[in-house]
């Protein structure tokens, strides 16, 4: 009863004061109660693998928004975590459970591979060095067909769940899950830390901070997160198979950075936006007007990008929440004076 | 064999180092890293299709092509880069947009299927032993002769004067009377008269596709960080190493032919191990 | 008003399930903005045209007309998009049988999709053998309801391609006198072409007294299967000596072969599989330098393979303006499909699948049979494909012709299918080993 009065209370003055928080808690609500709405498969493996690419999208957020890191390649890290967990199932018919961890693994393994030699490069150079490890991979990959199926790709790959609920509420309570615990990380001081390391990295090392260190859990972390979207992914019943030509490609290297611009850079949650708008966007112009999708696709994201450079979710966010001026508390757009220290609000948002 | 490689290499080099000129000027300028670049380049060489195939006269369908991407170019550069150009990653993002969209507008009036443009010139030559054919070497000498052009407006010319000093400093540029925005834009136009010019000169080459801008877009990204970015001559150099790379897979490994780019791009990395600011890149211009 | 409501939501029930049960809907999956799946789509539609013109299909006493849906499997490009599309085909449009499909990474994903939802996938178009063989003999019950109805698989594609290129070779030792050809394999970097490189690698150097080529292979090249210049591919197999090539392509690639080989007059005879040189447009596509390209193909002009290949030809070609590709085979495919459906007199799928595997059918490109596979039988009584090569602007054929398959135990049987011409060494080619 205690806890529940206290839920009841945390609620009301710490979630439903703030637009933002009202609509994350809307959103996992409804995401979690969508099967009731309807169980479609088409809808529900749509919704599947927008789950598994927000968490991919997450995993470029925190390397390269937050640390400012940037990754042009990050399929190796989709695509390795893919593959491995491909492979063991296919080669060894491990069960899901033991391969998407140790795809997991392998992704990790992977960023701290690329991200050792990778330290010495500064922006641009990162980028474009990153950039080519995909492509390099791809010819591995191409180079020996006998162990990794070469272009066709490995298929025979175990499925998650015997129905496509289960898979839905598996791969969403994964995502979550993992999301959480990411909010966690850059809301505590290695957040802080990433942000040092993005806005001026020699400042950072000046304070004392081992940056290297950071700079690889950077790297680590995201190979992590992006690795058990691709192992998810390559048991999911929208892949059935996975091949170069999809999980390493340019395309795939671009979309996580596509979908953060578009959601807000460094938010965590403007990757998740950007994600949930645009790639349910792109599978239903397929089926409207699959002539003019890319072309409809491409000039949204120009138009939003020249109105709201700071990305959608940032944009919305500074139109229904102010900033106190004072204590730094965030506050709806219609209120007066703050709900914390009850200063006054400017009338413009201090950014 | 030596010989294979070295003419096949220059022609490839040619190619490369025309884009990468561009894609350096405008990087180096304009802090802008235009991934639609090499999608202009694709434009151009369907410029040049439909120009040549509704019987245009080739000089007039080379003007024609390359004024249109050269205005089209500077057209999306005011209105879409321009104003978010302080922000790279959006930037990034943007061109990439302009890229996909440039491809899908094409993709509406031409559609998918591969599209041929008339050689200026057929037939062939033996040059110390190996065929050549003769639009190859029209390639070759369109790419030099752009490429002495290029060079000798940047190095003798009041504008180049301009254009060499915004590379170097913006901010102290802007200081000193120049019209850095001005500048910007003249150098993306300069940047991608230089791309159609490559578009124009490869379409009887290669084959004309939508998809065309990808692998040149990988490899000019490639060799314009190899050669040190903002590094003009770096740009040139770094596009002839990874031609040369190119075409040696080709002989000395037939078989792995397919793995041209992936090798071409081992080599990149690699020199970034010794070198992470590139070969001619300076790394305290980059601090800036 | 409820009522009313309610009437109406019942009428519309009703006219509904009245249509749907009238109509067969199938499904012709392809990637609709590349020339494949195009063909894919007008030969369905031809197929389509015909038996619905002629009263549709009677079966358990009512008569159903065919409804095509468009599958666009965007398979060029291959992602979730291809599963997606096959997905929402059978869940949203509620298509009962599955036609078509291209590249075999796509058709791996697609047909388990096909099979999870126990729909009859006819695949027509993908070549790969692994796309029958280790599913259906391993797992029959989940993958029964796949057959293959063209081109035939990759192990028997290498089979008419090595025939084919021993003819070429044979053409060198008459008119040229060159005793040990020398070959050079330029295949593109895919999934399907590197068994028919694996097969051939070895039968070029066996000598000819145990039954292999006689010739020597010079080296094989694998350039992209997305290259846009194969110049330096083509110099270096001219530096290698080679005499002839022996190609494998299915993509765009195969038109830069065309274009840099006529153009450079790389002297060297082309022999081998090219999709794109089965096209009516490769002429132009290659700019004219596509001439004397040859293929192993489907279709040509005036060669007969069976009887109903020259009038379905001709329909096809005054109705879409170019000669069908082998995807194009959609058409069998809806044929194939309705002769079973007539035999089993049931729209029951397992019943469907039993009649599926009794096809004894004459289609337009042979006598189609099935395997224990379900794949096609090759072979002189059934589909053997033919030899394609572009002469005087138009594609005629050269294969089958004068074709003994086994002259030590048959040596009166010689099969030459009415229509066919030799093949013609490039004038380029001739000059240039003339005398060497």
């Amino acid at each position: 009863m205690y806890y529940v009065r206290y839920l009841v209370r945390y609620l009301q003055n710490e979630v439903l004061v703030l637009p933002s928080r009202v609509i994350v808690l809307v959103f996992v609500a409804s995401l979690l109660a969508f099967p009731l709405l309807t169980q479609d498969p088409n809808i529900l493996r749509t919704l599947i693998v927008t789950a598994l690419f927000s968490l991919y999208a997450v995993s470029w957020d925190l390397l390269s928004g937050y640390t400012g890191q940037v990754s042009l390649g990050h399929a190796l890290f989709f695509g390795s975590g893919a593959y491995a967990s491909a492979l063991l199932s296919s080669h060894l018919s491990l069960p899901p459970y033991a391969t998407v961890p140790a795809g997991a693994a392998v992704a990790t393994a992977a960023g701290l591979l690329v991200g050792l030699p990778c330290l010495r490069l500064r922006k641009h150079y990162l980028a474009l060095a990153t950039l080519a490890f995909p492509i390099m991979l791809t010819g591995f990959v191409l180079a020996f067909p006998g162990f990794s199926g070469g272009e066709g790709g490995v298929w025979r790959i175990a499925r998650l769940t015997s129905t496509r609920v289960a898979e839905y509420y598996l791969i969403l309570g994964v995502a979550l899950g993992a999301v959480v615990v990411l909010w966690r990380v850059v809301e505590s001081r290695v957040g802080l830390i990433f942000h040092a390391i993005r806005e001026d990295e020699t400042a950072a090392r000046a304070l004392g901070i081992n940056t290297v260190r950071y700079k690889l859990l950077a790297f680590a972390l995201s190979g992590l997160t992006a690795g058990a979207a691709g192992a998810l992914y390559a048991h999911s019943s929208a892949a059935r198979i996975v091949a170069p030509g999809v999980v390493l490609s340019l395309f795939m290297s671009f979309q996580p950075v596509i979908w953060t611009i578009f959601g807000g850079a460094a938010t965590i949650y403007g990757p998740i936006t950007g994600v949930f708008v645009l790639y349910p966007l792109l599978d239903t112009l397929n089926v409207v007007i699959p002539k003019y999708r890319m072309l409809v696709f491409a000039l949204l994201v120009l138009l939003i990008l020249r109105f709201m450079p700071q990305g959608i979710s940032t944009w919305i966010r500074d139109a229904i929440e102010r900033v106190c001026p004072s204590c730094r508390v965030r506050n709806i757009a219609t209120r007066r004076a703050c709900r914390a220290c009850g200063a006054p609000l400017q009338a413009q948002s201090p950014r | 064999m030596v010989a294979n490689i070295l003419v096949n290499g220059l022609v490839y080099s040619g190619v490369y180092a025309m884009l990468a000129l561009g894609f350096g000027l405008v990087f180096g300028v304009g802090r802008v890293l235009n991934l639609a670049h090499t999608a202009f380049y694709m434009v151009a060489a369907y410029g040049i299709f439909h120009f040549a195939s509704t019987g245009f006269a080739m000089p007039l369908a080379v003007l024609l092509t390359s004024l249109g991407i050269v205005a089209v170019g500077v057209a999306v550069y005011k209105l879409v880069i321009e104003p978010v150009r302080e922000m790279e990653a959006t930037v990034l993002i943007a061109t990439l947009a302009v890229a996909v969209l440039l491809q899908e507008v094409v993709l509406v009036f031409f559609g998918n299927e591969p599209r041929h443009v008339p050689p200026a010139l057929t037939g062939f030559t033996q040059v110390v032993g190996v065929r050549v054919g003769n639009q190859e070497m029209v390639t070759l000498i369109v790419a030099v002769l752009s490429l002495i052009g290029a060079w000798f407006l940047l190095s003798r010319t009041k504008l180049g004067l301009a254009i060499r000093a915004a590379a170097q400093d913006r901010e102290v540029a802007n200081l000193m009377g120049i019209n850095v925005n001005l500048v910007t834009a003249v150098v993306m136009g300069l940047g991608l008269l230089l791309a159609a010019l490559a578009g124009i000169a490869v379409a009887p080459l290669f084959t004309v596709e939508p998809g065309m801008w990808m692998n040149p877009l990988v490899i000019v990204l490639a060799a314009v960080v190899l050669g040190g970015l903002g590094s003009l001559k770096g740009s040139l150099i770094g596009a002839v190493i990874l031609a040369f790379a190119e075409v040696s897979v080709v002989f000395l490994v037939p078989g792995g032919s397919y793995l041209r780019t992936a090798i071409a791009l081992l080599i990149m990395v690699c020199v970034f191990f010794i070198r992470p600011e590139g070969l001619y890149g300076s790394s305290i211009a980059e601090e800036r | 008003m409820k009522s009313l409501i309610s009437c109406l939501a019942l009428a519309v029930f009703a006219f509904g399930s009245a249509v749907s049960g009238q109509v067969i809907r199938i499904g012709v999956v392809g990637p609709m903005t590349f020339i494949q799946g195009k063909h894919h789509w007008q030969g369905a539609t031809l197929a389509a045209e015909e038996i619905n013109a002629a009263g549709g299909v009677t079966v358990g006493g009512r008569t159903y007309t065919i409804e095509l849906v468009r599958v666009d499997s965007n398979e060029m490009q291959p992602g979730p998009d291809a599963v997606s599309a096959v997905e929402r085909a059978i869940t949203a449009s509620k298509v009962d049988f599955l036609v078509g499909g291209f590249r075999t990474e796509a058709m791996l994903a697609m047909t388990e999709v096909a099979c999870d939802y126990k729909k009859i996938f006819l695949i027509a178009g993908a070549a790969d053998n692994k796309l029958l063989q280790g599913r259906v003999d391993k797992n029959y019950n989940r993958y029964k309801y796949l057959f293959r109805v063209t081109p035939a698989r990759s192990t028997y594609l290498a089979q008419a391609a090595f025939i084919q290129l021993r003819e070429v070779m044979d053409l060198f030792r008459h008119e040229l006198g060159i005793a040990e050809p020398k070959i050079a394999i330029l295949a593109e970097q895919a999934e399907w072409a590197t068994p028919i490189v694996t097969f051939l690698s070895l039968q070029i150097n066996a000598p000819l007294a145990v039954g292999g080529l006689g010739g020597r292979l010079v080296g094989t090249w694998r350039p992209s299967a997305l290259a846009t210049s194969l110049t330096a591919e083509l110099t270096a197999i001219e530096r290698a000596g080679a005499q002839i090539v022996f190609t494998v392509f299915s993509g765009p690639v195969g038109v830069v072969f065309g274009r840099d080989w006529g153009r450079l007059q790389i002297p060297v005879a082309a022999v081998g599989i090219n999709v794109e040189a089965q096209a009516q447009g490769w002429l132009d596509a290659t700019g004219g330098f596509g001439a004397y390209a040859a293929t192993v193909g489907i279709y040509a002009s005036g060669v007969e393979v069976t009887p109903t290949t020259v009038p379905f030809i001709e329909q096809f070609t005054s109705r879409f303006g170019e000669l069908p590709l082998f995807t194009a085979g959609t058409y069998d495919a809806l044929y194939i499909l309705m002769d079973a459906i007539l035999r089993a007199d049931s729209l029951q799928t397992d019943a469907v699948i039993k009649a599926l595997e009794a096809t004894d059918y004459v289609s337009t490109i042979g006598r189609i049979v099935f395997d224990e596979l379900h794949d096609l039988m090759w072979g002189p009584d059934y589909v053997t494909g033919i030899g394609v090569q572009w002469q005087d602007g138009t594609p005629v054929a050269f294969w089958p012709r004068e074709w003994r398959p086994d002259p030590q135990k048959l040596p009166d049987l010689v099969i030459s299918a009415p229509g066919t011409v030799p093949y013609v060494i490039p004038p380029w080619v001739r000059d240039h080993w003339k005398g060497k």
